[in-house]
């Protein structure tokens, strides 16, 4: 009734105010074409007689803190946000990045630990509603008689040994147990390798040269991305998850597929391939996965490039005639498999790609990374590759990725080493902008990869851009995200000497000071030596010239009154030259006396340019004292010294007797 | 892309900043003659001293060429940085065109006094010194750039190139222009001024020196303060040049690594542009063709994660960063372990198994009174005060609520005969 009513009522209006707005058109005719474009609209919005009620819309639990967290832009000058609750805790180093963020982890799985080991004492349910990741997860089996459900707990709880025994006990019983149980048995065996896993809570502990050796050196690849992997056992005969597979009856796809992979994670590539003969002879289908893990293996058990290439075609050809989709993780491994076939490689990376297209799978970043790595190899000359990385930036800029294989994080590594080697900054940029695409920022893999990523970009911006450029993209990376090594450092120092910005050496001093580079001896020296070599504005040689004694200071108290740096002849004479070039002899003249206590020898053109600081203030003294410092060194050039100030300074008779004196030592001591 | 952007924009700041001092000088003179000439003449005269510097240095380069090839890249350098000096196109890729350019329409800024003649012939003097005496570490420590040139992919369309470099020969021309007819009236107004002064010739003689003095001047950015021309050499010497590196490389130069890397290949823009028309991207190319892409997948039914896909999950988990970059990010990580309240906020979160509870039995509790309590009496009383209790209690569930009334069910009936003797 009302709502018949409602819809009269709205009728009645619709039909009124068109019939005002033919009045106003006939009594206006064109009056004002203002009021003619407003009145011609208005049908547009009373004649939607449907209102369409959109649906309700079911937001995800993290719609809303997705949305907040994108408004939230990186501050340059602030530390990582880990870091933020105590200041006092703020990284300044590398090192300290890694012990802060490293501790941070080991407390967690300390208190995890804790948890799970003594869980009688964590019953108490604070939290309501309830929160499972708090409560101490149970890693006991609870089920104790030999049953099939006890079997499914301890492969749940991944203890192979236990589950072994109590399958062993179960079929001596005549107990059967049914194939998927058996099946989940065997992937559990295959994946351990017929070990008990070790213990998950161990905090990941990587060292940079296993990284960096396995990112570099393209042979040792095999060896794995783990060190975990690198210390397992080996695959053997006759292990347990090959004799359970043996008691099977009847083996299925699943059975098999466990056992192959299995044999390929542990390294046992020829009888990976054998088992799948046998799959075939027992008229079953392989599946998806035991066709990746074949891929992977191919490279490994033929020689010669083409042959591996030919078992790669081949595998595929018999997933399509097995109609088995091959899907991501397939193609990554077909393009990881042509990383090892050198030639062969760069001519099928391309078609393998178009193949993905075709097949409607979006290559990931890792299947991008291995095209790069087959035409780019580390450390190989560059030649002839005709701008494939412009060619793979073009088809991934500006897309966000989301992590789907382990070595999505290889790319932005890889890119960068790419532009790097060919001096590109344009692709860097392009790089970089791709980084800051989307989550992208997340697949530049954890700190030490980050740390390999920033420091080849960095590395090229000290190369290939000017000063100004290079100090804003400093400014904004360090130390926020980056913490430039040592080697670092020496390029950006470089790059101030190449562009001749030499004034903005203290400040660069002081944040080597920070980043812990202070007692580097050769950066020092290098610093030193650039600071010495030429005469600048009475300001920029002032701050020259504090920056040069803090060096000195640097040298003089080192870490538990041991000195990290020593003293060469080089590094004292360009303090000394720094300090001349200031005016600050007073120091000068400290310094020099350093020569002394080091036992080093300070050159004549040193000395000769401090007797001319020396005459511009007249010090006859601080002259006769220099004369005597040098031939105290036995310098061959003493007498050229003496005859200096013989001539060009008003001496007393004292001071010439003391001359004439040393004259002759000189002499006689030449 | 952004490169070649940011060069463009920065050769337009260059003409903007060329154009800026005529208009301003356009309109002063329009408003306030005298005063133009007394103190404005500034900007016009630096640009005008700027020319003559571009062509002393080209000319020392004509000298040089033959005498100290060495020097080459100095010089071209220098003559870059006289270039950035006039603010007119720094930061362009094709300096050289640009240059010889700009050389040619230099001799129409021919320095009108004779003054100045001499002073560039000592400035050519010093200049030699000073190029003589220069550090050649330019040449020791090379650093290799290839040539800044917009890539393929962009498509550098040579247009605006052309038409921003005829903009800029357009607007030297302007300049130099305005520099030649303003100059009379620059003259002019100095004898207007000096007309109103008591001694008049001399007023005269003296302003229009100054004006000289204030041409000699160079602008207030650059920090050489005196006339001398090799002071503002020495100064273009350090080579501040914002972003014109590449530029300082003649083409004829064959590049070389320091480190090793060999021969870099001379991307000419000619080559860039023949490689666009005749390469495709191998992103387009042939395709293996082992697969049907319409083919169906007979797959086998899941069965949840296996312990494989987990182990998957979490390699790239490992392998990829993590960790929160700000507090929100952190909450979402919390939300997603299930140890922080959900968004957007639902006030019966947790409590999803009394969704389907009505209020009634929340509210309405006598019906589990009925029965098996006494009628009336004491206990009756004190069973009311409870499920009235109850009744209020949000945090129990009706579960917990009967519970807690068959607590009082199983007491009271316990304590029956005590009851009894009570007589309650």
């Amino acid at each position: 009734m009302a709502s018949s009513c409602s819809r009269a009522l709205r009728h009645h209006a619709c039909k009124s105010s068109r019939i005002l707005r033919i009045h106003l058109q006939n009594s206006w005719p064109n009056r004002s074409f203002a009021l003619n474009s407003a009145a011609d609209q208005q049908p547009a919005v009373s004649s939607l007689e449907e209102i369409v009620i959109p649906k309700k819309k079911t937001w995800s639990k993290e719609a809303v803190l997705q949305a907040l967290a994108s408004t939230v832009n990186r501050d340059p000058t602030a530390s990582d946000y880990r870091f933020q609750d105590d200041p006092y805790l703020a990284p300044k180093t590398a090192l300290e990045f890694k012990l802060f963020s490293l501790s941070q982890e080991a407390g967690r799985n300390a208190a995890k630990y804790f948890i799970n080991k003594y869980p009688n004492y964590f019953q108490k349910d604070y939290a309501h509603p309830h929160i499972p990741c708090l409560m101490p997860e149970t890693l006991e089996a609870q089920i104790e008689e030999a049953s099939e459900a006890a079997l499914a707990e301890r492969v749940q709880l991944r203890k192979v040994k236990a589950a072994v025994d109590l399958y062993d006990q179960l079929l001596q019983a005549g107990t059967t147990v049914s194939l998927d149980v058996t099946n989940e048995l065997l992937e559990l065996i295959c994946f351990y390798g017929d070990c008990d896993p070790a213990q998950e809570n161990v905090p990941e502990q990587r060292t940079e040269e296993t990284e960096d050796v396995q990112e570099e050196a393209q042979a040792k690849k095999a060896r794995g991305a783990k060190p975990s992997d690198a210390l397992r056992t080996p695959w053997k005969e006759n292990n347990n998850a090959e004799r359970i597979f043996a008691l099977l009856s009847e083996p299925n796809t699943r059975s098999y597929s466990a056992l192959i992979r299995g044999m390929v994670k542990y390294g046992a590539y020829s009888r990976a391939f054998s088992t799948y003969t046998d799959l075939l002879n027992s008229r079953l289908t392989a599946d998806v996965h035991i066709f990746t893990a074949l891929i992977a293996a191919a490279p490994d058990v033929q020689e010669k490039y083409n042959e591996k290439w030919d078992l790669i075609v081949d595998l595929l050809k018999q997933m399509a005639e097995q109609k088995v989709k091959p899907d991501l993780l397939t193609f990554n491994a077909v393009l990881k498999a042509l990383r090892r076939c050198g030639s062969v490689g760069k001519s099928q990376a391309f078609p393998v790609m178009r193949e993905m297209k075709a097949l409607n799978i979006d290559p990931c970043l890792a299947s991008y990374g291995h095209v790069l790595s087959i035409f780019y190899k580390a450390g190989a000359p560059v030649q002839g590759q005709k701008d494939i990385l412009q060619e793979v930036m073009n088809e991934v800029s500006g897309k966000s990725f989301t992590p789907q294989d382990p070595d999505d994080a290889q790319f932005f590594i890889t890119a960068m080493r790419i532009c790097l080697d060919t001096k590109d900054i344009e692709q860097a940029y392009r790089v970089h902008e791709l980084l800051g695409v989307g989550d992208n920022w997340r697949l530049v893999g954890d700190y030490v990869k980050q740390n390999i990523y920033y420091a080849r970009f960095f590395s090229l911006l000290c190369l290939m851009e000017s000063v100004d450029v290079m100090m804003k993209w400093y400014r904004d990376l360090v130390p926020s995200v980056y913490y430039p090594s040592s080697n670092v450092m020496t390029d950006l120092l470089r790059a101030l000497d190449t562009d001749n910005r030499l004034e903005l050496i203290p400040q660069i001093w002081k944040d080597i000071k920070t980043l812990g580079h202070g007692n580097r001896q050769k950066l020092v020296e290098d610093l030193l030596a650039l600071m010495a070599r030429e005469t600048h504005t009475p300001q920029v040689q002032d701050s020259l010239a504090d920056c040069a004694l803090d060096i000195r200071s640097l040298y003089s108290t080192g870490d538990r009154g041991k000195a990290l740096m020593s003293w060469t002849a080089g590094s004292l004479s360009d303090v000394i030259s720094v300090l001349l070039a200031a005016h600050r002899r007073a120091h000068a003249w400290e310094t020099l006396k350093l020569f002394k206590t080091h036992n080093r020898v300070p050159s004549v053109d040193l000395l000769n340019r401090f007797l001319t600081c020396v005459k511009d203030s007249g010090d006859v003294d601080e002259a006769v004292e220099l004369v005597k410092m040098s031939a105290g060194f036995c310098l061959p050039d003493t007498h050229t010294l003496i005859q200096r100030i013989q001539q060009e300074f008003e001496l007393s008779p004292q001071h010439r007797s003391i001359l004439s004196d040393l004259e002759i030592q000189s002499f006689s001591s030449d | 892309m952004y490169k070649r952007l940011l060069n463009i924009h920065q050769v337009r700041n260059g003409l903007i900043h060329t154009r800026l001092p005529s208009t301003k000088c356009k309109e002063k003179e329009r408003f306030a003659p005298v005063i133009w000439a007394m103190g404005r003449a500034r900007p016009l005269g630096t640009s005008s001293i700027f020319f003559s510097e571009n062509k002393e240095s080209s000319t020392s380069l004509s000298e040089d060429n033959a005498k100290r090839p060495e020097e080459n890249e100095a010089n071209a350098e220098v003559n870059n940085d006289g270039q950035k000096n006039t603010k007119i196109n720094e930061g362009n890729n094709i300096s050289n065109a640009m240059l010889t350019s700009q050389l040619e329409t230099e001799p129409v800024v021919k320095p009108e006094d004779s003054k100045k003649l001499d002073k560039t012939k000592t400035g050519k003097e010093s200049l030699l010194e000073l190029l003589g005496a220069m550090k050649v570490d330019v040449t020791t420590i090379r650093k290799v750039r290839p040539p800044k040139i917009p890539r393929i992919s962009e498509r550098p369309d040579p247009k605006p190139m052309e038409s921003v470099q005829s903009m800029f020969q357009h607007a030297t021309a302007e300049v130099s222009q305005q520099r030649e007819t303003l100059n009379p009236t620059l003259v002019a107004a100095a004898s207007a001024a000096a007309s109103t002064l008591p001694n008049s010739r001399q007023a005269e003689s003296e302003l229009l020196q100054q004006l000289r003095k204030h041409e000699a001047i160079p602008d207030t950015q650059r920090r050489a303060d005196g006339q001398n021309i090799g002071d503002i050499i020495a100064d273009m010497k350090v080579g501040k040049k914002q972003n014109a590196r590449s530029n300082a490389r003649p083409g004829s130069q064959i590049r070389f690594d320091d480190d090793g890397q060999g021969y870099t290949r001379d991307r000419g823009i000619t080559g860039e542009l023949d490689a666009v028309r005749t390469r495709k991207s191998p992103f387009t190319s042939k395709r293996l063709n082992i697969f049907n892409a319409g083919a169906e997948q007979d797959s086998l039914s899941v069965l949840g994660p296996t312990l494989w896909d987990i182990n998957l999950a979490n390699q790239i988990v490992q392998a990829t960063n993590q960790t929160p970059r700000n507090g929100f990010e952190e909450m979402i990580q919390w939300t997603k372990e299930g140890k922080l309240w959900q968004y957007p906020i639902n006030n019966e979160a947790g409590l999803e198994d009394e969704a389907s509870v009505p209020f009634h039995e929340h509210v309405f509790l006598d019906k589990h009174l009925d029965g098996s309590f006494p009628r009336q009496g004491p206990v009756r009383h004190f069973m009311e005060l409870v499920i009235t209790g109850l009744a209020k209690n949000h945090h129990l569930t009706v579960q917990q609520k009967q519970e807690h009334i068959a607590w009082f069910r199983d007491y009271f009936q316990q304590k029956d005969n005590v009851l009894k003797e009570a007589e309650a």
